[in-house]
């Protein structure tokens, strides 16, 4: 497992560097430092990318099968989605936040205890390939990395949880903007940012590409423990939390078809779903019981 | 002007005037402020159903939450939370909100979206007032312009009609109109995996059977039984397990009709009834065989052992004496009051196997004899022989879960449908650009204007690209 922690230290290194280049851009607005910021980025998603591959290569499977390798992934997905959204809109200064979101996860995923780190065989109930992707990877000898309805799962699940992740940073930085717009001052570094409604626009377009991804992740799941378990739905506590931030940014999404819930009330519900996806991520793993304790 | 032109929102305070009962209650029901209340009470309220244990033992409550607390917990249902009446009635509330107002919206989007196409001229200044919107003057005569900017909306696959009156040229182009239906399409989705789970509540089960290999089990609702042939576990090289299998065979009116292998993630599927690989165990009310050997009970030495099948009647070699294997318990203990010999658990604590002892072909005794404690009640009475229970040979059994859940496909389409709605609505936008030509003296005067449903960002740039395009030379 060295290769991998190797990667995953570089990688944690470069997330923080980039952090402080964003935030030096967008404190000094000099281009070079954005420059700089934007290539930490990139070299970070390919370090990332490599602790992935790694850990495929040590564990034999494909790599989403405990908290931190899943902690890996979403910091994957947040950070190819961010690079995407930068390449579009240009608005570097949104790296700050989403950077920093980035470095706290891998804070977090180095912080876990090792057992939640090793990478282990796959005990019965994580075992469930796809016949038909054994039966095409065996033609080339890869077998053992086909994946199945839990792989499909966890990852669908880790990009909506990614693009949701995008949309709690942008929904800070309205809140700031927006309290700066109204009184006039410029806090922090608000006068970097654009305009509130481009932020809020932005915003909704990560939660329109979350939503979707996590009612797969959640519809994986049930396909999964329909397989396993012989029921798609049974209401143990991380099931529930999933439906709960579920519940949420469709809240979110219908508050902004009715009038003036667009803005400040939207980005109070983004947060909050944010917060509800924290929940579902670590509180029900570490707080409440339930079948789902690997990850 | 923002993006959102809703016809059917438009109508809505008109029909709030005069309102009967019947019209106040379909009012009540066609609101998205309800939809956002029974939205967050829902999550809410599942928070509660996490943190309280489902399905717990009294006992559970009582040390957890004390007397008072518990006595809440159950008059409201609280342990079985997402199961209580009212849970389904908020869970009612949601699909009756989306029922009322899919048909409250749906039909007049339909006529206002797919219908009208402006057939004639419209305003120019409203195209002024359109969130995205650009005035230029082109050099080219009116027809060559007209054809050039047709071209571009074309190519990016814009529909275009066009229609021509002596002050100019109107245009209208659109395309993505069926990303509207998007959400209709959400709500359609959402109700069809309403009804699946519904209709797997009410007409599904979930069972469980513990079949020893050999042995057949029953299948409620089904004229089919199911066998264990087989159950093993597979390991990995450190030991470690890697998987639990049963091989399984239906049985039809007698018949073997299908075997199959099943494991943990891979269940038997027959006649709408899967049959998973839930637990396993060694039985522990029955053996394949034991070994009974006879001792001489001053010198207490062995003489003899023999391997009795379960139910066999065998003669101990060497020996006056036959013995039948009629029981056997894991983890022996005796109820004094009813005088009946039970397992106290299934787990292989105190083994004891039960035998009928001939001699010359007459019954003698029906001894217990102890694995652990060979020699404590003497199995012939009134001989210097005794038997000593000396080894078995275990049975596996499987622990299969049955389950049959009739709503489940329809779960799964209305997931799939969703996933289309999802992508209508999230990824195909209505944009609509109006876009008026008029001659003057020297040169053409072209106005463009746009609205999109949302996604202001896209829209902008294309436009933008598109006023270069039509402004650039090159002819398409
Ligand atoms: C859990 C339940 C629901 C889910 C998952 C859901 C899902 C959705 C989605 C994904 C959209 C598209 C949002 C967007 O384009 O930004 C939407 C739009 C909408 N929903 Fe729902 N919905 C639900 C319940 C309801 C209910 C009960 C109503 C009844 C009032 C409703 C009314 C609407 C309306 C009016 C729109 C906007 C339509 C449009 O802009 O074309 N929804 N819904």
């Amino acid at each position: 497992m060295i290769l991998s922690f190797v990667f995953f230290s570089f990688s944690f290194a470069f997330y923080i560097l980039s952090t402080l280049f964003y935030l030096g851009n967008a404190v000094f607005k000099k281009r070079w430092l954005g420059q700089i910021a934007t290539t930490l980025a990139i070299v970070a998603l390919f370090s990332t990318t490599m602790i992935l591959i790694a850990r495929a290569g040590e564990s034999g499977h494909a790599p989403f099968s405990n908290l931190y390798e899943s902690m890996v992934l979403f910091v994957w997905a947040l950070n190819i989605g961010y690079l995407l959204m930068e390449y579009r809109h240009k608005y570097k200064v949104m790296g700050v936040f989403v950077m920093t979101v980035a470095s706290v996860a891998m804070l977090s995923a180095s912080m876990l205890p090792f057992r939640y780190k090793s990478s282990g065989q796959l005990n019965p109930a994580l075992q469930s390939k796809w016949h038909w992707m054994v039966g095409l990877f065996s033609k080339v000898g890869l077998e053992k990395y086909a994946i199945g309805w839990l792989d499909f799962h966890v990852f669908t699940t880790f990009i909506g949880y990614a693009a949701f992740a995008i949309a709690f940073a942008l929904s800070v930085m309205y809140l700031i903007k927006n309290v700066s717009e109204m009184k006039g001052k410029k806090y922090f570094i608000a006068g970097s940012f654009p305009d509130s409604r481009s932020i809020d626009e932005i915003s909704y377009r990560a939660i329109a590409w979350g939503f979707p991804f996590l009612t797969i992740g959640i519809v994986s799941g049930a396909m999964w423990a329909n397989y396993a378990w012989g029921s798609y739905w049974s209401w143990d506590p991380k099931e529930t939390w999933s439906l709960i931030t579920w519940f949420i940014y469709a809240a979110y999404l219908h508050a902004r078809v009715t009038r003036g819930w667009r803005g400040r009330k939207a980005a109070y519900i983004s947060i909050g779903g944010f917060l509800a996806v924290v929940f579902l991520y670590w509180g029900v793993s570490f707080v409440l019981p339930g079948l789902h304790a690997y990850s | 002007m923002r993006a959102k032109v809703n016809k059917a929102a438009v109508s809505e305070p008109a029909r709030k005037k005069k309102k009967t009962i019947p019209a106040k209650i379909w009012s009540f029901f066609n609101s998205l402020k309800l939809t956002l209340g029974v939205l967050l009470t829902l999550a809410i309220v599942s928070i509660i159903g996490t943190i309280i244990e489902q399905n717990k033992p009294i006992e559970d409550y009582l040390s957890s939450y004390g007397p008072g607390w518990t006595k809440v917990i159950l008059s409201m249902g609280l342990d079985n939370m997402f199961h209580t009446w009212w849970f389904n009635a908020i869970a009612g509330l949601l699909t009756v909100n989306i029922i009322v107002c899919t048909l409250e919206r749906f039909p007049p989007k339909w006529k206002s979206l797919l219908n009208q196409v402006p057939r004639g001229k419209f305003s120019p200044r409203m195209i002024d007032n359109c969130s995205h919107n650009q005035t230029m003057h082109l050099t080219g005569g009116l027809d060559a312009t007209a054809e050039k900017v047709v071209g571009i909306f074309k190519r990016k696959k814009y529909k275009v009609v066009s229609h021509k009156e002596d002050d100019g040229l109107y245009l209208y182009a659109w395309k993505g109109t069926i990303g509207r239906f998007g959400s209709d399409v959400v709500h359609i989705s959402l109700l069809l995996i309403l009804i699946g789970a519904i209709i797997g509540g009410v007409y599904g089960y979930k069972d469980f059977r513990l079949v020893y290999e050999g042995g057949t089990m029953q299948v409620p609702d089904a004229d089919f039984k199911v066998r264990l042939d087989k159950f093993w576990i597979d390991y990995y090289e450190n030991g470690q397990i890697r998987q639990y299998n049963s091989l399984l065979t239906v049985m039809e009116d007698g018949k073997e009709v299908l075997q199959k292998q099943i494991w943990v993630n891979e269940p038997l599927y027959y006649k709408g009834i899967r049959f998973y690989q839930s637990s396993y165990g060694t039985a522990w009310d029955k053996v394949e065989s034991a070994s009974i050997g006879i001792v001489r009970k001053d010198t207490k030495s062995l003489d003899s052992t023999a391997t009795i099948k379960w139910g066999e009647k065998k003669r101990l070699p060497g020996s006056e004496y036959s013995v039948k294997l009629i029981g056997y318990t894991s983890d022996f203990a005796f109820d004094e009051r009813t005088r009946q010999v039970f397992s106290q658990s299934a787990d292989p604590k105190n083994q004891a196997v039960n035998l009928e002892v001939y001699r010359n072909g007459k019954l003698i005794s029906t001894p217990w004899l102890f694995l652990k404690y060979p020699g404590i009640f003497p199995a012939i009475p009134d001989s210097e022989d005794d038997l000593v229970f000396a080894g078995y040979t275990g049975i596996m059994y499987s622990g299969i879960s049955l389950n049959k859940g009739p709503g489940t496909n329809l779960v799964w389409t209305g997931s799939v449908i969703m996933g289309l709605g999802f992508i209508l609505a999230f990824f195909i936008f209505h944009r609509r650009v109006w876009i008026y030509l008029r001659e003057t003296d020297k040169s053409t005067e072209i106005k463009v204007g746009g609205l999109i449903n949302k996604n202001q960002f896209a829209f902008e740039n294309e436009l933008k690209n598109i006023v270069k395009e039509i402004k650039s030379d090159k002819s398409t």
